[in-house]
């Protein structure tokens, strides 16, 4: 099938991508379906290839897999000439190797020349029992200060593929953020789509609009039942387009529900909850306003179950902080 | 594309004239890379005027080599060379570090295309070099990807990632030229960090390595011909360059930025003109 789409909106390859990710329920999967009906995309990996899941490029186009082993810096000037000779590196780690570490790297060879490098890390937040070093709790405060950067979080493995396709139709930099998903994708869940600058609103509700990304979107639902049995509606939006963020939305929801909470897997200083609360500020609305996240502390290795219960990261969490800003 | 030239005589009074314009430039402006600008000279007039594949009338021709200042801010020279070459107008030198001006002190992109990449936060210069190659290589381009340092850029742990890589992706398309001139802001290079031996460093890494005396363009020119038909790794140049080299007086001096008085560009200037 051939569509044709005006000028300007990058409209031909966004079709290509989105049929060739259609379906893919794992990040890998969905690469190695974009990488082959576009021979410019090159993986690059920083020794994390499996945990990364670009084991599915290694092993079936070997000759556009470059892996550069541990030195994150160098991967990211190395994606930056490689953009720069005409080629769409996906360059892959840990999401705070990925952004913290190489900040200045990614500021001068991907952002500020405004490159189609595509940096992609895996366990944001505190999903991780490694410990601090491993927590990427100021990823997305870092990739959102940087000018030309988008900043991605779906939802799930029902809007990875969408998300890939996204992040390769945008002709420029991008910081795609992911989580390990358990087990096998589940196969019945449905596709959700994604379009750049856009939220998807999940839920209807009538008091308050919680806006939240990542797999923090499925435990805003859980919080939302709970919320729903107490008499409050709820409105749950999956702003999985960080920046460039939903401003529209953001500020029809400050206008339409008396009390706004952000809730995230990262620090509340820069991240999620700083860019709603950035648009409320200028929008004119004064709903009530609270933020779920980590709370500016490092946190520690320890099972995700734990780590969400002491840093207040929970379902429970947002439904106290919600019910809080009610009472 | 371009011809090069083959006479070494040619490329040494380009060398001269890029020394000239250099000097006024930094005397426009009065203070700035001067030093540095004489004692690279030599390396930049054989990369520009023998080695490089480029074309005057269209810098982004995918053919072209590609020329990477790692170290962004010798651009007294970088930006002379450019002038002496044909590849910016002589007014551009006018605009040097003005407001306003594309013609920074660092060199960026704002340039255009003859600006591959915006360095100048040291130890990235080399990573995208290794990018290019990889990339040049891998579309079966048989361009070359040329990149100069600063001998105090070697002071960052970034450059030898990129050193290992180079050498582990076995990047022959890929020639490195150190100016080894001992000058860093803090002063000698040595009193801050010793470096040496560098050669030997960078052959254990497992790169074709030469040393050469920076300001012989006859030297330069045979290290860059070995760089050429090196096959299955890449060449690193270790250029040994005298600060202010061509203007006797300036010779040896060691300063990261220097002032030139008028009556000091104009003995300079009389200095290049008596070298001939």
């Amino acid at each position: 099938m051939t569509l044709t789409i005006p000028d300007g909106m990058g409209g031909f390859r966004d079709i290509r991508y989105a049929e060739a990710t259609a379906g893919a329920r794992s990040y890998g999967k969905a690469l190695l379906a974009a990488a082959e009906v576009d021979p410019r995309i090159v993986c690059l990996g920083a020794d994390l290839s499996q945990p990364t899941q670009t084991t599915y490029f290694r092993d079936t186009l070997p000759e556009r897999f470059f892996m550069v082993g541990i030195q994150e810096a160098n991967m990211v000037g190395v994606a930056g000439g490689m953009a720069r000779a005409g080629d769409i590196p996906f360059a892959h780690s840990f999401c705070v190797f990925i952004t913290r570490r190489v900040y200045d790297q990614v500021a001068m060879q991907v952002a500020y020349p405004k490159l189609p490098v595509k940096l992609v890390g895996f366990i944001p937040g505190l999903t991780t029992e490694l410990g601090v070093s491993h927590q990427a709790i100021d990823d997305i405060a870092l990739m959102r200060a940087l000018p030309n950067m988008a900043v991605i979080e779906p939802s799930g493995p029902e809007q990875v593929g969408a998300a890939v396709a996204a992040a390769l139709a945008f002709d420029g930099p991008v910081y795609l953020r992911l989580s390990l998903s358990k087990g096998a994708p589940d196969e019945t869940t449905p596709l959700q789509q994604f379009e750049l600058g856009r939220g998807t609103i999940m839920r209807e509700g009538a008091d308050v609009a919680v806006v939240t990304s990542g797999a923090m979107v499925g435990h805003a639902l859980e919080a939302a039942e709970m919320l729903e049995r107490e008499n409050l509606s709820a409105t749950v939006v999956n702003m999985a387009s960080i920046k460039p963020l939903d401003s529209a939305l953001v500020a029809r929801l400050a206008r339409s529900h008396k009390m706004v909470v952000t809730y995230e897997n990262h620090s509340t200083i820069g991240g999620l909850g700083s860019a709603v609360a950035e648009v409320i500020a200028l929008s004119g609305s004064t709903p009530r306003f609270a933020m779920v996240g980590v709370n500016d502390v490092f946190a520690e290795g320890g099972s995700t179950p734990y780590l969400f219960g002491k840093y207040g990261l929970t379902a429970g969490d947002l439904y106290r902080a919600v019910k809080g800003l009610a009472n | 594309m371009d011809t090069n030239s083959d006479d070494l005589a040619e490329v040494e009074r380009r060398a001269r004239s890029i020394r000239r314009r250099v000097v006024t430039v930094v005397e426009r402006i009065k203070v700035g890379y001067l030093l540095q600008g004489l004692g690279a000279a030599d390396i930049f007039a054989t990369l520009f005027f023998r080695e490089l594949r480029l074309d005057a009338a269209n810098a982004s021709w995918p053919g072209r080599d590609r020329f990477i200042l790692s170290t962004a801010h010798n651009t007294a020279l970088l930006y002379s060379t450019f002038a002496e070459r044909g590849l910016i107008p002589e007014s551009a030198l006018e605009s040097y570090t003005q407001d306003g001006s594309a013609f920074e002190v660092n060199a960026s992109e704002r340039v255009g295309p003859l600006v591959e990449a915006t360095c100048g936060s040291l130890g990235q210069g080399l990573s995208v070099g290794v990018g290019m190659a990889l990339s040049l290589r891998r579309q079966g381009l048989d361009s070359r990807v040329y990149v100069v340092l600063g001998d105090g850029e070697l002071q960052e742990g970034q450059l030898w990632e990129a050193v290992l890589s180079a050498a582990s992706f076995q990047l022959d398309n890929l020639c490195l030229i150190v100016d080894r001139n001992y000058l860093q802001v803090e002063g000698h290079t040595d009193k801050v960090v010793r470096m040496d031996p560098i050669a030997p460093k960078f052959a254990a890494f497992g790169w074709r390595t030469l040393e050469v005396d920076g300001n012989s363009v006859g030297e330069i020119a045979r290290a860059l011909d070995v760089a050429r038909e090196t096959k299955g790794a890449p060449t690193a140049i270790v250029a040994r360059t005298t600060p202010g080299a061509g203007v006797p007086f300036l010779e040896g001096q060691m300063a990261h930025v220097a002032y030139l008085k008028p009556e000091e560009a104009r003995r300079a200037l009389a200095d290049l003109e008596a070298a001939q």
